[in-house]
């Protein structure tokens, strides 16, 4: 009976380890970028509704619908949506990937830098980057911070030599995520 | 006489131009506040043809969606798990499990969450 008793608890004792797989994640992280050129109008959108979602294994994975833009000038995110990410035909830009050697134990509040390596894909197309995150935890929630570059030409994105001068050749994203 | 009044004319297409140009350069961001709803219906509904049809004719539409808070965050509230409904600002006034219409612009399925999201939301009752 007591060694009856004793595998039953090593089964639970199991279990429960196996299931405490932690997940964090939020449906309302902020992505912005940038592709302005000096001395003409600013080009630079803004979308609060990414989702993302890691896991205590490193692996993280973000969705951005592109219609979720927003830029000050409408005509601007007219075109962005028809001409360039063709948002009706490809709704959403999508990141999978895995935060190297990443370990729950070794964040704090004080930010520690890790590397992300995984596949954006856009516009229908894939690209695979590795780029710098910032972490930290504040209370229960992880804030992830990372800022990267990104070519509109390495996801089919044209853009046509009239406005080529006015729009920046790499754009500059950078995204927050408040993970809970 | 008849220069001086040639003049006059092509100055005034061009401020015409000018002013039409700018108008079209810089018109206003749709208003979805004051947009008619394209279409009305349950949370739920709106879910299931963003599963069925990754860009149906809803997307980028505005739409009145109804359903039960299952969740706030911020400036966002979730319709029975099934549509995120963003706002420009906090929501305020708005509990879990009160049932409410809200009014947005649609602008997509997110696969991660499985839920539609809309942005721009105005809250009906």
């Amino acid at each position: 009976m007591k060694k009856f008793i004793l595998t039953l608890l090593c089964i639970v004792s199991i279990s429960i380890t196996l299931s405490a797989q932690q997940k964090f994640s939020t449906k309302t992280g902020t992505i912005n970028f940038e592709a302005s050129v000096p001395s003409f109008e600013e080009v630079k959108a803004n979308n609060e509704n990414v989702s993302a979602i890691l896991k205590d294994d490193g692996t993280f994975a973000s969705l951005a619908l592109m219609k979720g833009f927003r830029f000050k000038v409408a005509l601007m995110e007219e075109h962005f949506n028809e001409n360039y990410a063709e948002s009706s035909k490809f709704p959403k830009t999508t990141f999978r990937g895995k935060i190297n050697d990443f370990d729950m134990s070794q964040i704090s509040e004080v930010e520690k830098e890790f590397t992300v390596s995984g596949t954006v894909n856009m516009h229908g197309t894939d690209k695979d980057i590795e780029v710098p995150v910032m972490i930290k935890k504040d209370g229960a929630t992880l804030i992830l911070t990372t800022y990267f570059v990104l070519k509109p030409g390495d996801f089919n994105i044209e853009i046509p030599k009239v406005v080529s001068s006015k729009i920046a050749e790499e754009i500059n994203v950078s995204a927050t995520y408040l993970l809970n | 006489m008849k220069k001086r009044r040639n003049i006059v004319l092509l100055a005034l297409i061009f401020m015409l131009g000018l002013y039409f140009g700018y108008n079209y350069m810089y018109q206003d961001h749709r208003d979805i506040k004051t947009e008619n709803a394209f279409k009305s219906m349950p949370a739920t509904d709106l879910v299931n043809i963003f599963k069925a049809n990754a860009s149906p004719e809803e997307l980028n539409k505005t739409i009145e969606v109804s359903g039960t808070v299952s969740e706030i965050d911020g400036n966002a509230i979730t319709l029975d798990n099934a549509v995120q409904c963003s706002f420009d600002a906090a929501v305020e006034g708005i509990s879990v499990n009160d049932k409410v219409t809200v009014k947005g612009r649609c602008i997509g399925y997110d696969d991660l969450f499985e839920i539609v999201k809309i942005d721009q939301s105005n809250l009906i009752k």
